[in-house]
């Protein structure tokens, strides 16, 4: 039996056990939320978490996530890795991974992923766009607080949207550029290179807003809009949609709700594995801004400012965006945050420790 | 010598077989030797009654000891698994207890493979146990409990 640990870059850590089976663990630092289910389940205690979180009113203050709450006066914001393992006690049974509500433990059994195999628990997550819906606003995509959301965004030809006629008279034209200068759409591409001037209009690009028409001082551009002229017009409507793809990336995506919640259309549909609520004590709060720090979720924020002098005395957190992870009331100072997981939405599954585990996670 | 006492433990499981019934033809497939080999150490015409003595004394070990001198004499896995298998005297329940994780540490401690990883959870069979204990040594969670039957 081969046992490894590899330290990987970025913080990540990597576990590889061959035998019977070639069974892998490795963790992805920029995907943790730093929820700590990990080490609470950890059935060997080999995970401990040192998730960071930062006091944004001094900056160097550092709250320490976990059942020790230690504030450490560092002057740099630090570098730490989110969860460590103690590569002697780990099992490799993969009870974190198969809790971790994002991707960033992931054990895998002859390489695939435990999440794959029917016999471990899921949890019933989803995020999802759907693209008969969408209208590609782009607003989930701005949301997004994991930039998890790709919107790529395919516009209509200009010419299928508006239509007219404009021609120029080679007669009357003297290729001054006038027309080229003032073309907003830059549809016009005069040479005045002497004896062989010539004018070019982009009908693909030509708006037809008719300023060219206006300006020319020998009269020699004849264009007409349709949409003036004939008032409105029909356009073929599969030419002038805004068409495109939506994509979330199904390892950065948390669950947290921010798309679902801006999107104009009913396009955006995510499914948290947790049910529960956040409340944040104004009392205890002294809005040092650790759990903003910390929240993967933009869950949490300072109130917008009610005026100059005016001083930030409470965290302010949105119910619908929280994923009840518990990040945020781990790295508090002061006890103010109050996170509830009434559910845990997952598949069946039999062994008997799991399912324990699974309750646990449940408050 | 590790020769020797190997043909001494073939011996002494080709007289169990012979004594559970097997004719000399399955006894021999059975332990990968000759039909003609099987009937001279059945006919009383062994090697030497030296390395049927100190084959005894190693089956009479505790059950780990035996099997990991089964492991170093036969270079065959299977081989040493078989001999064991027919020739311990003890019988053992392997029970997995419900707090097992399922991390498949004992499915590779196991040398007799009579472990299997199903839903999440260890599943020995007991047929197969030689009481060696090993797993039980890997067990993170203490959950295999090995008893003599």
């Amino acid at each position: 039996m081969i046992r490894n640990l590899k330290e990987v870059k970025d913080n990540n850590f990597d576990i590889t056990r061959s035998a019977e089976e070639v069974r892998n663990l490795s963790f992805n630092d920029h995907v943790c939320l730093g929820c700590g289910i990990c080490e609470s389940t950890c059935p060997v205690e080999a995970i401990t978490i040192n998730a960071v979180a930062i006091d944004s009113r001094v900056g160097f203050e550092t709250y320490f996530s976990g059942h020790d709450k230690i504030s450490q006066n560092i002057k740099e914001a630090p570098d730490i890795q989110r969860v460590s393992i103690d590569e002697s006690k780990c099992v490799l049974c993969g009870m974190c991974s198969g809790l971790c509500p994002v991707d960033a433990l992931v054990l895998t059994i002859d390489g695939t992923p435990i999440k794959e195999i029917e016999a471990y628990p899921h949890y019933n997550a989803f995020s999802e766009i759907d693209d008969d819906e969408c209208i590609y606003c782009k607003r989930c995509e701005v949301a997004c607080p994991r930039d998890a959301i790709v919107i790529e965004r395919i516009l209509p030809d200009r010419a299928d949207l508006v239509t007219g006629e404009i021609s120029v008279d080679d007669e009357e034209c003297i290729y001054c550029g006038v027309c080229q200068e003032l073309c907003p759409a830059e549809a016009i591409v005069v040479d005045q290179v002497t004896g062989e001037e010539s004018i070019v209009i982009d009908k693909d690009k030509c708006v037809y807003c008719l300023v060219c028409k206006k300006a020319c001082p020998t009269n020699a551009i004849k264009a007409i809009c349709r949409a003036c002229n004939y008032g409105e017009y029909d356009l073929d409507p599969a030419k002038a949609a805004v068409k495109g793809n939506s994509v979330i990336d199904p390892e950065l995506c948390v669950y947290c709700g921010w798309c679902e919640g801006v999107c104009p259309t009913d396009a955006a549909k995510v499914k948290k594995p947790f049910e529960g609520s956040i409340e944040i004590d104004d009392e205890k709060c002294q809005a040092c801004g650790a759990c903003v720090d910390i929240c993967q979720c933009n869950a949490l924020a300072f109130p917008v400012s009610s005026g100059p002098g005016s001083r930030m005395e409470h965290v302010i957190a949105y119910n619908d965006y929280c994923v009840r992870c518990k990040a945020c009331a781990n790295a508090c100072p002061n006890d103010a945050i109050t996170v509830k997981r009434t559910a845990v939405d997952h598949t069946p599954i039999n062994s008997t420790t799991w399912k324990e585990a699974l309750d646990a996670i449940k408050d | 010598m590790p020769k020797h006492i190997a043909s001494g433990l073939k011996y002494l499981a080709a007289v169990k077989l012979k004594d559970a019934g097997k004719s000399h033809q399955e006894i021999a497939d059975e332990l990968d030797v000759d039909r003609s080999t099987i009937s001279h150490y059945l006919n009383g015409r062994n090697l030497s009654w030296n390395s049927i003595d100190v084959a005894r004394t190693i089956i009479d070990l505790t059950p780990r000891d035996f099997l990991r001198m089964a492991e170093a004499i036969f270079d065959e896995p299977e081989q040493s698994r078989k001999i064991v298998n027919i020739c311990r005297e003890r019988n053992f329940e392997a029970i997995v207890e419900d707090s097992c994780i399922g991390c498949g540490l004992c499915v590779n401690a196991c040398t007799m493979k009579a472990i299997k990883l199903e839903s999440l959870k260890a599943h020995a069979d007991s047929i197969q146990c030689c009481g060696c204990q090993l797993c039980s040594d890997e067990c993170p969670t203490n959950s295999i409990k090995i008893l003599e039957i």
